[in-house]
């Protein structure tokens, strides 16, 4: 099981993500953008292609925009082989907009992305803890996984998705995780539970196979128990949250 | 054919519900437009409207359709543009330029173009002048204002337009200057600059009289006449900024000066006395390194960035903090940068100061709200862009940071012992090795920075001196060294260009092979017209220069480009001890390095006893104490930094372990930390602490509380006591007055005595000696506003296990104790000014009583018997306790009776310092008493559980919800 982890141009969580996958299993290699559109056939040699969070271009002309468009013009065709196969692709965070910007999620009309990522509503960079809940979602990513807890960083994590768009992404069950409050309900749109006015609360969407996810909150950033606020109230488990995702990785090669 | 590509948003972005919010105004639309410097056909506009915008998100304006799309929004009336100056650092055109050149190759070359803001509003023309005030610096930026029907005129016509940088064009040639002048045109030079053909001045060089004298004599020595270069590059290099005159002069008996005797001697003293590995590499290097663990070393490094805010405060901070990460990628070979710190001190944000650098209401001081929403953001774009996380901080406010607010930005970084066998921390750019510069290219941008922020902000202050980082550029350079050259050796020495540019690096770096010559043509520039001498002292941002050797030369330069980043071939370093600089083969700089460093005339100083201003006497409101409470907890130096924390990313690269928001009801904590390696559960915790208003009644003591407050901040934190390191930020004023100086006499002297004691050597530092404002109110009365000297201790330390880290949060049934003597110490406190003053002496540290309750908190802590801690400061004990409710949102209960001989108030709100609020299981009490046998410490209640904290004095017993006092914690800052 190998991972490629994107580097370059400003993304900057290469180095815990890679940490997390190989925690669980897996062999990986950061490798920068350049190097791979030198180089593409390298993919073959990788199960997982794995887009950290960072600030690409530093967000300008829209966040994952910039860094979307090297790839639809250097590298789209083959990302494009490496989703179709029984391969994994994660983005987190910036590597979520970069995705969404890319149109690979949630790729219903294919090409052209469907899904624009905007400014938090609060206007004003959020790096908070949250809860999020996955509904209904087949994905491999977010098996077994009912409830977590992660932290959220970032200026521009509000999905937007034109309505006739959202009715087909709820009929395909492509929400991956949506907000919820205090109560384990459905944020709402309720600050700070949603941090973002993200609608219908969405914090992650997917691919129709599942294999491709798109998610705004840092699941290497939940790792190990330490990570979590207050930990010292429970210092029973050695994992955070953010673990079961990467497992999951793991547990679909295994 | 149109030279404009103009984006809005669909739907109301954040930006623009705050505008509106802010003006009240529901009709304003920003749009983010791009000026072409070349009209662009049909086919390219499509194409590259389409590269930088969304289709689902965003609307792309055109010809035909601006007016029917701003018509669906409002009927607006006035529009703001807003641009960049020419010259000025333009982020976002980067980008676009690079998107544009990736995607069209060769189709579309040779062009410039700038980003641009423009504001739509329906309004009259005062609300747009007021939004324009809020959102754009003139220094920076143009601002046009105009009616809607011209922008609507404008966009039919092709009329908008991008300004180029102009410079003359005219051919350099050799400039010598004459120094056998009176000593009135000599003094001139200094103030004002070196004379043009024309007769205008180049901008102060900072050099005093003497100064110049010292200068005229050497090049009457060695019989030819100065040239420009030389000039300038002797003003950056004999600097305050550079050189430290003040902390290094004689002053009064003190013949090896003050940093010599009382900074660099403590730590001598301290190394002597432990005979450890602990210190690495101090004063010597950009930053001071310890030794983290047996394989890793960290350092840290604080700088200030105090003039440059005032004038641009984004520009300044987001400069500030990227600059600070340089000083780590400085350290020895290079070293990780791995968190940022934070510290400002400013005036209040809801005030309107209304103060002017000319007479006749000219040349206005920015808003106090505009230069501290400015900082805040600068830093956060700054460490959020570079992923650095930026987990410690804190912000003060005073009426007297309205002249000049103090920036402190601080670097963590890490580096491994040894690289490739070899000490990672030593670095010697040798004989032969060539001057790589890499990273950003060379503009106007910075020009007199170093020699300028020696100087008070005065009505001649260079608006030159700004820069505007750009973290991207800086964080593609920063991953080639630490990941790819680095580790395989590849240069022998490397430091980055900070204040002074290349001048002031490559003098510094030639002092480890002997000299250099450096080539300056070959600097690559942002746009043509640059003169020899500014290229040589430009401070613009994102350069490290590098000694490499000759046969790695071309591998390092392929490993950049490769990464996007620049890299060029200026020079090399030789064994004379000669400082060369050719422009197109002509010499224009021939130095002896030793007159280079050490020429500068070495000053005198005498101080005098400052006569004492007195808290003016208010009478104390008779209010309850849960109203004090209530009033404390919201007062603008207590209240919860909340809404910074949350906006700078502290959460990047996994490592942060104690957060700045703690306990369920997150209160911002006095310290945090992080775990740097995967592989050790070894931590850093990091804290800071300045008393800027304890210092004008004793500025001894002010630096005592100062470095107590750090270092009891990393011991309650779980820090090991033996290896905490500390590092001194003076910003003071007035530093050629003799009652200033003695302040800063005095508080040097504490330093040394408090390290000496407290065994935390100094590992680096920096001095700021002129925050001063002198300039004129809005009746035209010329002012002066001196900051209070503000001495700024930050404190680093080693958590040996993940075990020893405390929590500030209780259990039901704890039961509370304060360790640590009070005593009435009110004055200056926070309940001095928002209550009242009532005679009472200012906070003195004792070392020896406070080492003792330090030493036995680390034994109890590490014995599990500390359930949770906080640290007392600012407020006492009645806001250290509300805080702890707060945070764990555990009822707690107090027993006024233990106040022992003073006063409730006295008790409750005291700054005495060297103390710690605890709390343990019942169970652990003997325990804890056979530790703290002979020490003082009192049990003051318990932790209940319930929804409020009670204060039982006699039969009396006074209550307040715990959900009332998180209310006034959290209470909005008015004006940010």
């Amino acid at each position: 099981m190998n991972v490629l982890v994107l580097s370059g141009y400003g993304i900057n969580c290469e180095n815990e993500t890679l940490h997390a996958f190989e925690v669980v299993g897996f062999k990986g290699k950061i490798v920068h953008i350049n190097d791979l559109i030198q180089n593409p056939k390298q993919l073959n040699n990788y199960q997982v292609f794995a887009i950290p969070g960072g600030f690409s271009y530093g967000d300008d002309t829209g966040s994952g925009n910039a860094m979307a468009k090297k790839i639809l013009t250097n590298l789209y065709d083959q990302l494009i082989d490496f989703s179709l196969k029984d391969k994994l692709i994660i983005g987190i965070c910036n590597g979520c907009q970069i995705l969404i910007n890319l149109g690979l999620v949630p790729s219903l009309n294919k090409k052209d992305p469907e899904v624009a990522m905007i400014e938090n509503k609060s206007g004003s960079y959020e790096c908070r803890w949250v809860d999020v809940k996955v509904n209904n979602n087949k994905s491999p990513w977010l098996k077994n996984i009912s409830i977590l807890n992660l932290p959220v960083a970032h200026q521009e994590g509000q999905f937007m998705i034109p309505i006739n768009l959202l009715k087909s992404i709820k009929a395909n069950n492509l929400i991956g995780l949506q907000y919820i409050n205090n109560h384990k309900k459905l944020a709402k749109g309720q600050f700070p539970f949603n941090p973002n006015g993200s609608k219908d609360d969405i914090a992650a969407l997917t691919n129709q196979n599942g294999n491709v996810l798109a998610m705004m909150p840092h699941p290497e950033r939940a790792f190990y128990h330490y990570h979590v606020p207050n930990w010292q109230n429970n210092t029973s488990k050695k994992f955070g949250d953010g673990y079961k995702i990467f497992m999951n990785a793991k547990k679909f090669f295994a | 054919m149109t030279n404009t590509i103009q984006i809005l948003s669909i739907e109301k972005t954040g930006k623009e519900s705050s505008l509106q919010k802010e003006h009240n105004n529901k009709s304003i639309k920003i749009i983010d437009g791009y000026f072409f410097s070349r009209n662009l056909d049909d086919q390219k506009f499509t194409k590259i409207s389409k590269l930088i915008s969304n289709d689902v998100s965003q609307t792309i304006l055109t010809k035909k359709n601006v007016k029917k799309v701003l018509s669906s929004y409002s009927n607006f009336n006035w529009v703001v543009e807003i641009k960049f100056l020419p010259g000025v650092t333009d982020n976002i055109a980067t980008t676009v330029k690079e998107v544009i050149k990736d995607n069209l190759k060769s189709s579309f070359r040779s062009f410039e173009l700038g980003s641009t803001k423009i504001i739509l509003i329906k309004g009259r023309k005062e609300d747009i002048t007021k939004i324009s005030k809020n959102e754009a610096n003139p220094l920076i930026q143009t601002i046009k204002i105009y009616p809607f029907k011209q922008y609507l005129n404008n966009f039919k016509k092709n009329q908008f337009k991008i300004e180029k940088v102009k410079l003359p064009k005219k051919k350099y040639s050799k400039k010598e200057i004459n120094l056998d002048i009176s000593d009135h045109q000599l003094s001139l030079i200094g103030k004002l600059g070196i004379e043009e053909n024309d007769k205008s001045r180049r901008g102060t060089l900072g050099l005093d009289l003497e100064s110049l004298k010292v200068i005229r004599n050497y090049f009457s020595t060695i019989k030819r006449k100065p040239t420009d270069v030389e000039i300038e590059t002797l003003a950056q290099t004999w600097s305050e900024h550079c050189k430290h005159k003040i902390f290094s002069a004689k002053i009064d008996d003190i013949q090896e000066g003050i940093f010599k005797k009382y900074i660099k001697g403590a730590t001598e003293k301290i190394i002597q006395l432990r005979k450890d590995n602990f210190c690495v590499s101090l004063f010597t290097d950009n930053a001071g390194g310890i030794e983290f663990n047996k394989d890793w070393i960290i350092c840290h490094k604080v700088e200030t960035h105090n003039t440059p805010s005032a004038l641009d405060p984004f520009g300044g901070a987001i400069t500030g903090i990227v600059g600070v990460n340089r000083d780590c990628l400085g350290f020895g070979k290079g070293a990780k940068p791995i968190a940022n710190t934070y510290a400002y001190y400013l005036a209040n944000p809801n005030k309107n100061y209304q103060l002017y650098r000319q007479k006749n209401n000219k040349d206005p001081m920015l808003p106090a709200n505009f230069i501290a929403k400015g900082i805040i953001s600068g830093v956060r774009v700054g460490g959020n862009c570079s992923g650095i996380p930026t987990p410690q901080g804190n912000v003060y406010f005073d009426d007297r940071f309205a002249g000049k607010p103090l920036v402190f930005c601080g670097t963590v970084g890490i580096i491994p012992k040894k690289i490739k066998g070899k000490l990672s921390h030593k670095k010697k750019a040798n004989p032969g090795d060539i001057i790589l510069m890499a990273g950003g290219r060379v503009g106007k941008d910075g020009i007199h920075g170093a020699t300028f922020s020696s100087e008070e902000l005065d009505p001649n202050s260079p608006v030159s001196a700004v820069q505007i980082g750009d973290p991207i550029t800086q964080k593609k350079m920063s991953d080639v060294i630490i990941r790819e050259l680095r580790d395989e050796n590849l240069y022998s020495s490397i430091t980055d260009n900070g204040a002074g540019g290349l001048s002031s690096s490559i003098g510094e770096m030639a002092k480890e092979s002997g000299g250099f010559i450096v080539n300056l043509e070959k600097v690559p520039l942002k746009y043509n017209g640059l003169y020899p001498w500014e290229i040589w002292v430009s401070e613009s941002q994102e350069r490290m220069t590098l000694a490499v050797p000759p046969a790695n030369v071309k591998k390092v330069i392929n490993r950049f480009n490769a990464r996007g980043v620049e890299a060029t071939i200026i020079g090399k370093f030789i064994k004379k001890e000669k400082a060369i600089v050719k422009y197109n083969k002509t010499e224009i700089l021939n130095l002896d390095m030793e007159f280079l460093h050490e020429g500068y005339p070495k000053l005198n100083l005498k101080t005098s006893f400052p006569k004492i201003k007195k808290e003016k006497k208010k009478i104390i409101k008779k209010n309850s104490l849960i109203v004090k409470l209530h009033k404390l907890l919201s007062s603008p130096n207590i209240v919860s930094k909340e809404f910074i924390a949350t906006q700078y990313d502290h959460e990047v690269q996994s490592t942060s372990i104690i957060k700045p928001l703690q306990g369920e009801g997150r209160v911002f904590g006095n310290a945090t930390a992080i775990k740097p390696l995967f592989d050790d559960e070894k931590s850093i915790a990091l804290s800071q602490a300045a008393y800027p208003q304890y210092a004008e009644t004793n500025s001894y003591d002010m630096a005592g509380c100062s470095i107590d407050t750090a270092y009891k901040n990393l011991i309650v934190s779980g820090a090991n006591s033996k290896k905490i390191a500390i590092l001194d930020n003076f910003c003071w004023c007035s530093s050629d007055e003799p009652d200033r100086l003695y302040q800063l006499k005095e508080a040097a002297k504490a330093c040394y005595d408090y390290a000496v004691a407290y065994q935390t050597p100094f590992i680096s530092g920096k001095d700021s000696m002129f925050n001063d404002f002198k300039g004129f109110d809005k009746t035209g009365k010329s002012v002066k506003i001196s900051i209070p000297p503000t001495l700024l201790i930050s404190s680093i330390g080693v958590v040996d296990k993940i075990s020893h880290l405390t929590k500030m949060t209780p259990d039901d049934g704890d039961i509370l104790l304060v360790l640590g003597n009070t005593r009435n110490e009110l004055q200056d406190s926070v309940y001095s000014k928002i209550i009242g003053y009532e005679k009472s002496k200012n906070p003195v540290v004792n070392s020896k009583d406070a080492l003792r309750t330090y030493r036995n908190f680390e034994k109890a802590n590490k014995l599990g018997i500390i359930n949770s801690a906080i640290g007392i400061d600012l407020g006492g004990i009645g806001i250290a306790v509300t805080k702890m409710a707060i945070s764990s949102k555990k009822g707690l209960t107090i027993d006024l009776k233990l106040k022992n001989k003073i006063s409730v108030d006295q008790f409750l709100f005291s700054e005495s310092q060297s103390r710690i609020l605890v709390s343990m299981k019942k169970n652990k009490l003997a325990n804890f008493k056979k530790i703290f046998k002979g020490s003082d410490y009192t049990i003051i209640g318990k932790c209940t559980g319930l929804d409020i904290v009670e204060f039982k004095d006699n039969k009396k017993i006074i209550r307040g919800k715990i959900s009332d006092f998180a209310k006034s914690y959290k209470k909005n800052i008015k004006g940010l």
